[in-house]
């Protein structure tokens, strides 16, 4: 692995030689104190120190809505859409959410590989950067560092004046080639950031938690102050889940086939004709939101589902933290089944 | 990292191929039947048991099962209850007119395993829509299997399905059929009473029988409980489950009951397989 | 290729108004731009005021503001029988609106003040949704209603196919526009448990969600309650915003 040095001054010019190359998408101001990952015009603009995006990059890979296909309602035929698939250059992501983009990798291409995302995936670079935990990010609880750094071709480490720069792969050495503003590589301590916000079992231990958690009590607590608006799906980095439906233009004759985001936490997402909802509680489609993350796929997988961004509780309006919730599931299964080891674990599920 | 998407092979999943509709019944009110054929007259090469999507360019798309038998050739059936947006414009469809279909999806029930084995059958409403296709399998291979006894329970007499065939069903010495309505009429000369009151008096081979059950939520519950007391081995028993679906293919996630997800793992259950998970029945 | 989803014939529409804030009315919103093509599809029979001689029947109905005099409830019973499907325009149709703010002093039974003998005495009634007198079947909400909505459900009704009804909150919307919560401005918003529909309009503008698309189905209140009060609203005042467009529907819920 070759090392640089990039000095915060030649960040811009940094960027401009990206943007040579291909499209950057970097992290820019949104609203008051937010962040969004947008498509840089002024390199200036490009800010890397930053606590989160609103949305992670599935954006761009998943997008909001998505055009399926097009047809016309008179000749009764379908178009294609054609999916782009340029030369893109992701600049200054976080560690959890690369990962979240290797997680949504393997729900694309698991069983029916979907040739929507995997398109969009491909030609794409990425360059990570560190980031200093905040009180939502929980990404270790999960095994995911602050520096980790699979999915990245080039990371970049935050030091006092500027950032280490690690070339990870050839793509990345072909996209670092002829920017010369790089000095020799820094001589840093070994980096390990703390965070704050941590999970208090050891994740791999989770799925026998959930696996004693599906009658317990928290699920109602929690139903009690969530308002099902669904927030937490929706800027989950690891959600992928849709609905679709047929637009039509004012003409009546042509329309489109359109996919949008949607979440298992809002009230009809399992209702069914004949009135029949099978997730009708709060409770119910929390519960099914936490497993999705900590035991379904991970039962298949062996890896959490959740990357520990923070995003859903720093979101919620309802002040729901996910780190939370497992540490009052791990309480209780501590109380429950830990403390009474000699009694064999009563099967719920 | 870029993706190297060629080793996925990845696959068009939402482009719908255009077939016709040769051939329509009405039965109810409510439900019609129609014959489909795609171009060329191809094959859907379904399992009996397995679903397809079908589309309406500007209405939308819904999953309905394949209620004909892969035996039948050239063509094959659906039968539709008019609910919401799809199915209405459905029903106001003719002969000669094109709708989309993407599939077949989902599981069947694993027919090459029921060879030899007598084949119990409990469709309750609707649900004798998807059980119709391997009703039609066992008639049309009736040498590969054991009885064939058939339990069909509907509202009310107006809302049998396939009237034509349950007269076929009742008069073939080969086929044990019952029928039971919740509320008669009065020209209604057989049983009343809900499904579950035409088990007890069945005389089965259990280890021998594979029963298939397909109905409304609320029924499976009951089935299960009078096939228990019946002592019918959890092993033997297959059924199919409806959930919200949008997409058909393992990713829109609407159709998840647990950890599984009906349009791959299901709609055919093992009920071994589901019985563990508390959202299933 | 025969036609099958495209619409064959114009569809009879009439249009009428009640007691309204006047926000909504059809001919003031911003509709010039799509006007010319909606009229491809339609054969406006009444506009306004109902004449009997004029047409006996339309395909659909659409009506803006609220039931609140006695002659109002004779009107809209006649444009229910002409009408095969009566759709409410604007929040003052489909939940009473701000004009149902007066009513926070409890409503008997709305029903039996209309139907009862008296009912000539009373030369106002409570503001009530047009679904308070007629079966309603489809609502366009929003104050003013909400124009993307009105599109979708004419464009339905036209190739005659049943509407979407939005259900889910407008923070689904917000979320998929990648709004900054205006919660993480100081802000309180009703964006939770309003129902959606409208593209999050108002928070994509900075401005909070006052709730005038009515409450989703199943709203968590006590839930929102709480996260208004958390956000430094007294329980009076968070009340108070959540009954401005809710009064009608949920007169009792908030007290
Ligand atoms: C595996 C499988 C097999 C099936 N086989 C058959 C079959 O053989 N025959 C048959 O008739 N049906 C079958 N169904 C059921 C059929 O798919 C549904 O009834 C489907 O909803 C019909 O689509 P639609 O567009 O007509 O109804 P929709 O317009 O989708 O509405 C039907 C109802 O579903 C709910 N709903 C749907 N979409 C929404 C939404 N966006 N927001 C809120 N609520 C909504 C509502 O309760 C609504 O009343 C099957 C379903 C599955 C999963
Ligand atoms: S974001 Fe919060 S309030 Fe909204 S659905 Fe999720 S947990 Fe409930
Ligand atoms: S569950 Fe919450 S913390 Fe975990 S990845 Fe999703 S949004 Fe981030
Ligand atoms: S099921 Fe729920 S948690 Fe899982 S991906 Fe879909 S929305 Fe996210
Ligand atoms: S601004 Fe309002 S609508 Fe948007 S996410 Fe926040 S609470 Fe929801
Ligand atoms: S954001 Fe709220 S107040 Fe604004 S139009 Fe939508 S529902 Fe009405
Ligand atoms: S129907 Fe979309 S995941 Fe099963």
């Amino acid at each position: 692995m070759k090392r640089y040095n990039l000095l915060l001054q030649n960040i811009p010019d940094f960027v401009k030689h990206l943007q040579a190359q291909g499209e950057v998408l970097a992290p820019h101001t949104k609203g008051d104190n937010s962040f969004s990952f947008d498509k840089v015009t002024d390199a200036n603009n490009v800010i890397l120190d930053y606590n989160r995006t609103l949305q992670s990059i599935r954006k761009f890979f998943l997008p909001p809505t998505e055009r399926l296909l097009n047809y016309s309602l008179t000749e009764n035929t379908f178009t294609k859409v054609e999916i782009e698939n340029n030369q893109r250059i992701f600049l200054g992501v976080h560690s959890y959410d690369m990962q979240a983009v290797l997680k949504l990798d393997f729900n694309f291409s698991d069983r029916t590989p979907e040739v929507n995302y995997l398109k969009r995936r491909e030609n794409c670079t990425f360059i990570g950067v560190s980031f200093e935990p905040d009180d939502f990010h929980f990404s270790r609880s999960v095994g995911i560092t602050v520096e980790a750094t699979e999915g990245f071709d080039i990371f970049l480490n935050r030091h006092e004046n500027g950032y280490e720069v690690q070339v990870l792969t050839e793509r990345g050495e072909g996209i670092i080639k002829g920017f010369n503003a790089l000095e020799n590589a820094p001589e840093l301590a070994e980096t390990n950031r703390q965070f704050k916000n941590k999970i208090k079992f050891n994740h791999n231990r989770l799925p026998e938690v959930m696996e004693q958690s599906w009658k317990s009590p928290v699920w109602d607590e929690v139903a009690k102050r969530c308002v099902g608006c669904g927030t937490c799906n929706l800027v989950c980095p690891t959600c992928y889940c849709f609905n679709v439906v047929d637009n039509v233009d004012l003409s009546l004759k042509d329309g489109s086939r359109d996919r949008h985001w949607d979440g298992c936490m809002l009230n009809s997402f399992a209702a069914v004709a004949g009135g029949e909802n099978f997730r009708e509680t709060l409770a119910s489609r929390q519960r099914h939101r936490i497993y999705r993350k900590f035991k379904y796929i991970t039962d298949k997988t062996g890896d959490p589902w959740c990357v520990g961004c923070g995003r859903c509780a720093a979101y919620c309006t309802a002040d729901i933290s996910i780190v939370e919730i497992i540490n009052q599931l791990s309480d209780e299964f501590e109380q429950n089944y830990l403390r009474k080891s000699a009694a064999p674990a009563e099967q719920i599920i | 990292m870029t993706l190297s998407t060629q080793e996925h092979n990845p696959r068009e999943l939402y482009y719908p191929e255009m077939a016709e509709i040769t051939a329509i019944k009405q039965y109810t009110e409510l439900e019609k039947w129609y014959e489909i054929t795609l171009p060329g007259g191809r094959d859907l090469e379904h399992q009996p048991g397995q679903f397809a999507i079908f589309s309406l360019f500007g209405i939308g798309e819904a999953a309905i099962s394949i209620c004909s038998a892969p035996s039948k050739k050239g063509a094959f059936d659906i039968c539709v209850r008019k609910v919401g947006m799809l199915t209405e414009k459905l029903h106001q469809l003719e002969i000669g007119q094109k709708i989309g279909v993407r599939g077949p999806f989902g599981t069947g029930f694993p027919v090459a395993d029921f060879k030899g084995k007598d084949i119990l059958i409990i469709g309750g409403g609707i649900g004798i829509v998807p059980l119709r296709s391997l009703i039609n399998h066992v008639i049309d291979n009736r040498d590969d299997f054991g009885r064939l006894v058939i339990l069909y329970g509907a509202k009310n007499p107006q809302e049998l399905l396939f009237p034509d065939e349950l007269q076929k069903w009742n008069d073939d010495p080969r086929i044990e059929y019952q029928v039971t309505v919740d509320q008669g009429s009065p020209e209604w000369q057989g049983n009343t009473g809900v499904i579950t009151t035409l088990i007890p008096g069945l005389d089965l081979d259990l280890d021998n029988t594979i029963a298939a059950i397909v109905g409304p939520p609320i029924m499976y519950k009951f089935v299960l409980m009078a096939l228990k007391s019946k002592r019918l081995p959890d092993e033997n028993i297959y059924m199919s489950l409806e959930r919200r679906m949008k997409c058909g293919v393992g990713k829109c996630g609407h159709c998840q009951i647990n950890d599984s997800y009906v349009c791959l793992d299901g709609p055919v259950y093992h009920f071994p397989d589901i019985k563990n998970l508390p959202e299933a029945i | 290729m025969t036609t099958q989803t495209a619409p064959k014939t114009k569809i009879k529409i009439a249009y009428f108004d009640f007691t309204s804030c006047e926000g909504c009315q059809l001919n003031k919103l911003n509709l010039e731009n799509h006007i010319l093509d909606l009229l491809e599809h339609v054969e406006i029979v009444e506009f306004r005021e109902a004449m009997d001689d004029k047409a006996d029947s339309y395909d659909v109905a659409f009506i803006e503001g609220s039931i609140s005099t006695p002659t109002c409830v004779e009107r809209i019973h006649d444009i229910r029988r002409r009408a095969k499907i009566l759709v409410a325009l604007g929040s003052c149709a489909s939940i009473g609106g701000i004009n149902a703010m007066k009513n926070l002093q409890p409503i008997e039974d709305v029903r039996e003040i209309v139907y009862g003998e008296d009912k000539y005495l009373f030369p106002t009634l409570p503001a009530m949704p047009l679904s308070a007198i007629v079966k309603v079947d489809y609502e366009i909400h929003g104050c003013p209603m909400s124009i993307p909505e009105f599109l979708q459900v004419f464009k339905a009704l036209a190739m005659g196919k049943a509407p979407i009804k939005p259900d889910s909150p407008v923070c689904v919307e917000c979320k998929l526009r990648e709004n900054e919560c205006l919660f993480d401005r100081g802000m309180v918003c009703l964006g939770p448990i309003t129902r959606s529909g409208c593209d999050a309009i108002c928070p994509s503008f900075g401005q909070f969600c006052t709730g005038c698309r009515g409450l989703v189905p199943n709203p968590n209140k006590n839930a929102m309650l709480d996260i208004l009060t958390d956000h430094g609203l007294s329980l009076q005042e968070a009340e108070k915003r959540l009954l401005l467009f809710n009064s009608y529907q949920h007169p009792d819920t908030f007290k």
